[in-house]
């Protein structure tokens, strides 16, 4: 039996007039990979933010029994800040017993530069290798990452990977939100799909295509 | 709290590696600060007033024997305000603009009444409506009893030749005409050679009487014209510039700007950043992102604040200014300072949060700054509504909290009111910039 480490009932988001997210349901258990996947503003970040905690759903209620890791799609830290201030910064914030010495150990996993240099200047890639990094303080059971690789290098795709990989070895969930369709295969075990901010397909990953036409048009 | 502080440092660490912002953030409200100190000073002190002379007055005016060279002693009198000559006609049409904040009238006759003192002499006073009127007519008061003070001396010593002529007898004159006086002195003489007999005798006991009376004239007719004379021993008192006032509004002024721009621009960037979702993942709550932002106002006003401080107080002490500096109080100005930065900082986070971007952010901050302080300027009675206005917004608070813990012989009860003030206009903004974080996580 699986256990279920985050649960969204019927959650949604409206901005005034706009449903970006209609009343959805979502869960991700242990062990498990799930490709988020839709055409630009069917809701998917929106519903990762959610499920994340950083924004709040105007409706529904989510159910967290595990740490979880977000990745937003475009990079949250502090641009002033090396990337190891950044690190050590959100550990403190985290809780994390010894924020230097996992500040070090993600730095060396990411090969980011371990100079003061400030991470606004670092290369688009490297602030995303970041992005990544700072959701994996505090080691978390559950990982949220939206467009993780879409400005990574094959190498830095293929470590992306066997983080996500490595987390579902050990008992963890992954969900993440992409465009790149070729990734879905390989990675996930389920396919959520997406449009218009609802829910047109929910299923295992071998059986998406039949909506892939239909959606991306 | 601990929250609080990483984020704290956080900011505090992120400023310092922005010396261009850091600079301007601490010598634009002192540039802003001094040129509102300028204008304001020379506004207050100064009013345009129009001098229109219609006597035509000569340099130099005989008044009771004394030569005035009324000019000088009316520049000399006039320093409260700019006295401009003008004409009749112009200083109607400035008074109606608004270009001179009144006119003062030099008649026709002016002259001929103060040389003969036949009768007093009047300038006519006329004052706009606007706020500046009371204070001008008080001005012009004062400068009336100025002029009437060195006339005085004029008066007195004519009518005291009066007096001597009748002791002593001689020539005078009064109103053009010409006499020879015998006087008490003469009369005396003249009684002398008279056979003596009673009515002699009682004319005689009269002058004496009337000799040793009039002798007493000079110091009576002083004590008359001046019962309350106004002493002022030479000191060197405390120019406009280094005030009690002055160093209050100074130092609120430039936490106000400072604190402001600050809260919003760190507010805002959080979002600009990204990171107000990643922080909000139950890392700091929308309170404490407040509580840092404040503290952030706060530390860096306070720094800004005990700076100015401390350097008027120098250029107090340098200076040899009367009552020097009190340094004694700066400790309990600085508890003010980093209360009045927290306060305004929770301004700050609000406009950050409304604003959604740290540039919109630092521009709201400057269009909304501006009001915040001018309307603490207006004094109470020139626009009642900007006075109530200014009760709710920390900028006055500061401003009295600053004066009374620097001056104020017992401050407390002042300090004990405007914290109250102080604090419920933190804790409203706080809870409105709460909200607006929350909006702006969204």
């Amino acid at each position: 039996m699986t256990d279920t480490l985050v649960r969204a009932t019927g959650v949604a988001r409206r901005y005034g007039d706009v449903e970006a997210l209609a009343p959805t349901d979502f869960e991700l258990a242990g062990g498990e990979t799930v490709a988020l996947v839709g055409p630009n503003g069917a809701g998917k970040s929106t519903l990762l933010a959610i499920v994340a905690g950083a924004l709040e759903p105007t409706g529904g209620t989510v159910d967290v029994h595990a740490r979880v890791g977000w990745v937003p799609q475009r990079p949250a830290h502090y641009g002033r800040l090396s990337a190891r201030e950044n690190l050590e910064l959100f550990a403190r914030l985290e809780g994390v017993a010894d924020p230097p010495a996992e500040a070090t150990r993600l730095l060396e996993r990411f090969a980011l530069p371990t100079e003061a240099r400030p991470s606004a200047d670092l290369s688009v890639g490297n602030r995303q290798r970041l992005n990544v990094a700072l959701s994996l303080l505090g080691d978390p059971r559950v990982l949220l990452l939206d467009e993780p690789t879409a400005a990574l290098d094959p190498g830095q795709r293929r470590r992306v990977w066997e983080v996500v990989n490595d987390l579902r070895a050990g008992g963890g969930a992954v969900c993440f939100a992409t465009q790149n369709v070729e990734e879905i295969p390989e990675h996930a075990d389920r396919v959520l799909v997406l449009q218009d901010g609802r829910v047109v397909f929910s299923g295992p990953s071998s059986g998406w295509a039949s909506v892939a036409d239909e959606v991306f048009g | 709290m601990r929250a609080v502080g990483i984020v704290l440092r956080k900011d505090l660490r992120v400023l310092r590696r922005s010396p261009l912002l850091l600079g301007a953030l601490l010598v634009y409200p002192i540039v802003i600060a001094l040129l509102v100190g300028l204008t304001a000073g020379y506004a207050s002190s100064k009013p345009r007033v129009a001098f229109v002379d219609e006597e035509h007055l000569p340099a130099v005016v005989a008044v009771g024997g004394h030569k005035f060279h009324l000019q000088t002693v009316i520049d000399e009198v006039a320093k409260q305000v700019t006295l401009v000559r003008m004409s009749p006609a112009e200083a109607r049409r400035e008074l109606a603009s608004g270009k001179v904040v009144a006119t003062v009238t030099v008649p026709k006759g002016f002259l001929g009444n103060l040389e003969t003192m036949s009768q007093s002499p009047s300038l006519i006073l006329r004052t706009g409506s606007g706020g500046l009127a009371p204070r001008v007519t008080q001005q012009m008061q004062s400068l009336v009893y100025q002029l009437n003070q060195k006339l005085q001396a004029g008066y007195i010593a004519a009518n005291l030749e009066f007096v001597r002529l009748i002791l002593h007898g001689g020539p005078g004159t009064f109103v053009g005409r010409h006499f020879d006086l015998l006087g008490l002195d003469g009369t005396q003489r003249e009684l002398a050679k008279l056979p003596p007999s009673k009515r002699v005798r009682v004319i005689q006991h009269f002058v004496a009487v009337a000799r040793v009376g009039l002798a007493q004239t000079g110091a009576a007719l002083r004590a008359t014209a001046n019962p309350i004379a106004l002493t002022q021993p030479k000191t060197k008192g405390r120019t406009w510039v280094l005030s009690a006032q002055v160093q209050a509004y100074g130092i609120a002024l430039t936490v106000t700007f400072l604190a402001l721009l600050l809260a919003a621009g760190a507010a805002a960037a959080e979002k600009d950043e990204g990171t107000i979702g990643r922080l909000r993942r139950g890392l700091v709550s929308f309170g404490q992102l407040v509580w840092a932002k404040a503290a952030l106002a706060s530390v860096v006003g306070l720094v800004l604040g005990a700076a100015i401080a401390v350097v008027f107080g120098i250029v107090v002490e340098i200076g040899g200014v009367t009552g020097g500096e009190p340094w004694g109080r700066l400790p309990l100005l600085f508890v003010g300072v980093a209360l009045v930065g927290a306060v305004v900082g929770a301004v700050g986070v609000l406009l950050g949060a409304l604003a959604r971007e740290a540039r919109s952010a630092s521009l709201l901050a400057v269009l909304v700054v501006l009001p915040v302080i001018f309307l603490g300027l207006v004094p109470r009675g020139a626009v009642g509504a900007a006075y109530w206005i200014s009760l709710f917004l920390p900028f006055v608070h500061a401003v009295r909290w600053f004066a009374a813990a620097l001056y104020d012989t017992d401050p407390w009860r002042t300090i004990g009111i405007e914290t109250l003030w102080l604090v419920g206009i933190g804790l409203a903004f706080g809870l409105l910039a709460r909200l607006g974080l929350r909006r702006l996580a969204a």
